[in-house]
């Protein structure tokens, strides 16, 4: 038992003094947790988006019973102010300068919008006013085709295409209230809406609660798939492992202690990991229960064995991290650990499906209450299982614990 | 011009010798199109979205379901009750769901998918308005007539995505092309040799940077040929400027890799530095997705990424997005400038022996 407590520490210890190491099992899955959930966190949430966008209002007729054109105007002028102090208005507006020709103004903004300095211009049109009070009394007796609106929008650009959803959004809602005016909408036989969150006990989730298992699991992989083939082929070249072998210890020892160690690095990985999500990020799902730790331990047996694996097949160590590099994109981000992978093409869910990194994902977080069942309980345990005893059957057969003489 | 000529072909050799340097130049660019571009492709596009509905019988639906046809191009199932479309919704065969009890509109979404919630949350405040109104009759008043300004080629997610993953490789290969090289010259002492020869330190820089520039060049060829053959994009590439920013922009990123190689002895050292920066720049420099979703403190640090102006400028130079003549130019000269000034500056620092 001591030898093999020794070899734990010894590997617990090499990993902590390689630099290499420490960054990709520690400094790297903290690094990941928290530039994506600074990007994608509050993501589409209004006071931290903001598209650069200009209303053109053509319309010179402002004598009628009502200038629906300068309400138009008015509201998209609010959606340029800041709903709360420190948040950013949904739309920075550009104006036309004193005394500038509209018609020229329009023009410079559609430039402006081809080279991708705006997201959207929106043009009321002469007449807009006499059209739209004809257009409200007709209203559902003959559905306009044409529009009474103009959005210039660039498809190249992103931006151009979310701004345009939501300004179709207020443009809906504007007419509602228009139609309400004129006595054609009863806002009293209106029909509400509500939001029914399905799964994660009924409440809206957060990113950081989506991606905190992800990222837990990701640590462990990439501990697995470099750290453990690195620790035993470069052991190994560099004649380290001979010199063990001259002593009493056997080789299921070693296994024993450098296992060990390395769930002991995955403890560490996972300790460090929630913290910060848990204080910076204010995550509040927990692991503390049977079935979520459950499937940390497989994750961690599951990588490490894959780890062996990797090791059994590779012939040196630089080869072994080769094989680790070309392996750690697909099954990463094809694992489902950061992104949704079902609208994946059926020649990349192949992979998908083959990978033990999409069951454990999709185990973890449902055992953690935060997903419905995409899979079976028992499919996810089953499959990184058999992936376990495949690795260790490989690695049991292949794997060379000396260098070739 | 001897020595330079002896040290270009050396490069040359140790580069076709280096397996794993020629799989990450070649092969990682197409996995990035093929694995991040099939992944980010659909996030937030709603034009597929599967809507579940569920109207309890003797409800009238026929409005709703004019309604919902005219949503978009939705594909839309029926289901016979509340727990089978809940079903349907934790189980991913549909997107999000709806009943409508002849009383109120209700909306169901899978609380886990964080990142798609908000675009099915955009359809079902269209399908609310276009409802209430349809529902007492009416139709829309204020429509809207929607005008495309710009190139055509810019219609497809992909063709924004694949120049900049272009740009993107270029970043990576030029980061990682000096400074791995030269720590891994440094930490097998084959600079100790070199140095007390007189070769001049410029000249092995030199070397590296062509052998390393037609590399890149060629790499970046074979993934715009592939997304081209393979995923039939279509690009106008205007090959002389195409050329001129895939030269200076790898030019620019190895000063920068020049000055990590000045920073750090270790190879693996170089390399996560690199990686670090790669990293940082592929999520905040609008490769994927537009920064304008992003907080604005990252925006602005968006703004102060070489990536974020290269990935705009090969957009450009393949005929996906407009630019005006002055800012390609400005940004080819930006990044030219930071290879004149900083490896001339950085050579002699950098090429010499690890004394440390």
């Amino acid at each position: 038992m001591k030898g093999i407590l020794r070899i734990a520490a010894g590997h617990l210890f090499t990993a902590f003094r390689e630099r290499v190491t420490l960054f990709w099992f520690l400094i790297f899955p903290l690094f990941l947790l928290t530039i994506l959930t600074l990007i994608f966190g509050n993501m589409g949430q209004e006071g931290e988006i903001s598209f650069a966008i200009s209303v053109v209002n053509l319309e010179s007729n402002t004598a009628g019973p009502v200038d629906f054109a300068a309400i138009v105007e008015g509201v998209f002028e609010e959606t340029g102010t800041a709903s709360e102090e420190g948040k950013e208005p949904l739309f920075t507006l550009t104006h036309p300068s004193d005394g500038e020709d509209l018609e020229e103004f329009l023009a410079r903004e559609k430039e402006a919008l081809r080279l991708g300095h705006r997201a959207a211009v929106i043009v009321i049109p002469e007449g807009f006013n006499q059209e739209l009070l004809e257009r409200m009394m007709r209203s559902g007796s003959s559905p306009s085709e044409n529009g009474a609106f103009t959005i210039y929008i660039n498809e190249g650009n992103a931006a151009s295409e979310m701004a345009t959803s939501i300004i179709e959004q207020i443009l809906s809602g504007i007419d509602r209230q228009f139609l309400a005016h004129v006595g054609r909408f009863q806002e009293e036989e209106a029909i509400p809406s509500e939001t029914l969150w399905v799964g994660s006990g009924g409440e809206e989730l957060s990113y950081v609660d989506f991606l905190l298992p992800g990222v837990i699991l990701m640590g462990f992989f990439v501990n697995g798939l470099f750290g453990v083939p690195g620790s035993i082929l470069f052991a190994r070249d560099r004649r380290v492992l001979r010199r063990y072998w001259v002593t009493p210890l056997t080789v299921p020892r070693y296994l024993a202690g450098f296992s060990l160690g390395h769930l002991t690095l995955c403890l560490i990985q996972f300790a460090l990991i929630f913290m910060l999500a848990r204080f910076a990020f204010r995550a509040t799902i927990t692991f503390a229960e049977p079935m979520p730790i459950l499937f940390l331990l497989l994750g961690a047996i599951t990588f490490l064995t894959f780890g062996f694996f990797i090791a059994s097949v590779a012939k040196t160590a630089n080869a072994g991290m080769a094989i680790a590099n070309i392996l750690n994109m697909p099954m990463m981000f094809l694992g489902g650990l950061f992104f949704p992978i079902g609208g994946l093409p059926t020649f990349l869910k192949v992979i998908v499906y083959a990978n033990p990194v999409t069951y454990l994902a999709e185990g973890l977080r449902m055992s953690l209450g935060i997903q419905g069942e995409t899979f079976s309980i028992p499919l996810t345990l089953a499959v990184p299982v058999g992936w376990i005893a495949f690795c260790i059957f490989v690695a049991s057969k292949r794997l060379s614990w000396d260098v070739k003489r | 011009m001897r020595a330079f000529q002896a040290l270009l072909h050396t490069e040359y050799t140790v580069f076709l010798r280096d397996k794993a340097s020629l799989t990450f130049t070649f092969l990682f660019p197409l996995i990035f199109i093929l694995i991040f571009g099939f992944l980010m492709r659909g996030m937030g596009d709603v034009e597929d979205a599967r809507l579940g509905l569920f109207v309890p019988a003797g409800v009238e639906s026929k409005i709703l379901e004019r309604t919902v046809s005219s949503a978009g191009s939705m594909s839309v199932t029926r289901y016979d009750d509340q727990p089978s479309l809940q079903a349907a919704l934790e189980k991913r065969t549909i997107d999000f769901g709806l009943i409508w009890d002849g009383t109120k509109l209700l909306f169901l979404y899978d609380s886990s998918r964080v990142q798609e919630n908000y675009a099915f949350e955009e359809v079902a405040t269209g399908i609310t308005a276009d409802f209430n109104l349809a529902h007492q009759g009416l139709s829309p008043a204020l429509t809207v007539e929607k005008i495309h300004v710009g190139r055509e080629a810019a219609t497809d997610w992909f063709n924004l995505v694949v120049p900049g993953i272009l740009a993107f490789s270029i970043l990576s290969a030029g980061l990682f092309a000096v400074s791995g090289h030269i720590t891994a010259m440094k930490e097998r002492k084959l600079l100790d040799r070199m140095i007390v020869t007189p070769m001049r330190p410029i000249a092995l820089l030199a070397a590296i940077i062509c052998v390393r520039l037609a590399v890149v060049y060629i790499s970046t060829l074979i993934t715009l040929f592939i997304a081209m053959t393979v995923l039939k994009l279509t690009f106008a590439v205007d090959w002389f400027r195409y050329t001129v920013f895939v030269a200076t922009s790898t030019l620019g990123m190895m000063g920068f890799g020049t000055l990590i190689a000045l920073l750090v002895r270790k190879p693996s050292s170089a390399s996560n530095i690199a990686h670090i920066l790669s990293i940082v720049m592929m999520f905040l420099a609008g490769i994927y997705f537009p920064i304008e979703i992003m907080p604005s403190y990252l925006r602005t640090l968006s703004k102060a990424l070489p990536l974020t102006y290269m990935a705009e400028a090969l957009r450009y130079a393949t005929g996906v997005i407009d630019m005006t003549e002055t800012r390609f130019w400005g940004i080819t000269v930006a990044m030219f400038a930071l290879a004149v000034v900083l490896l001339p500056l950085l050579a002699r620092y950098v090429v010499s022996a690890d004394r440390r």
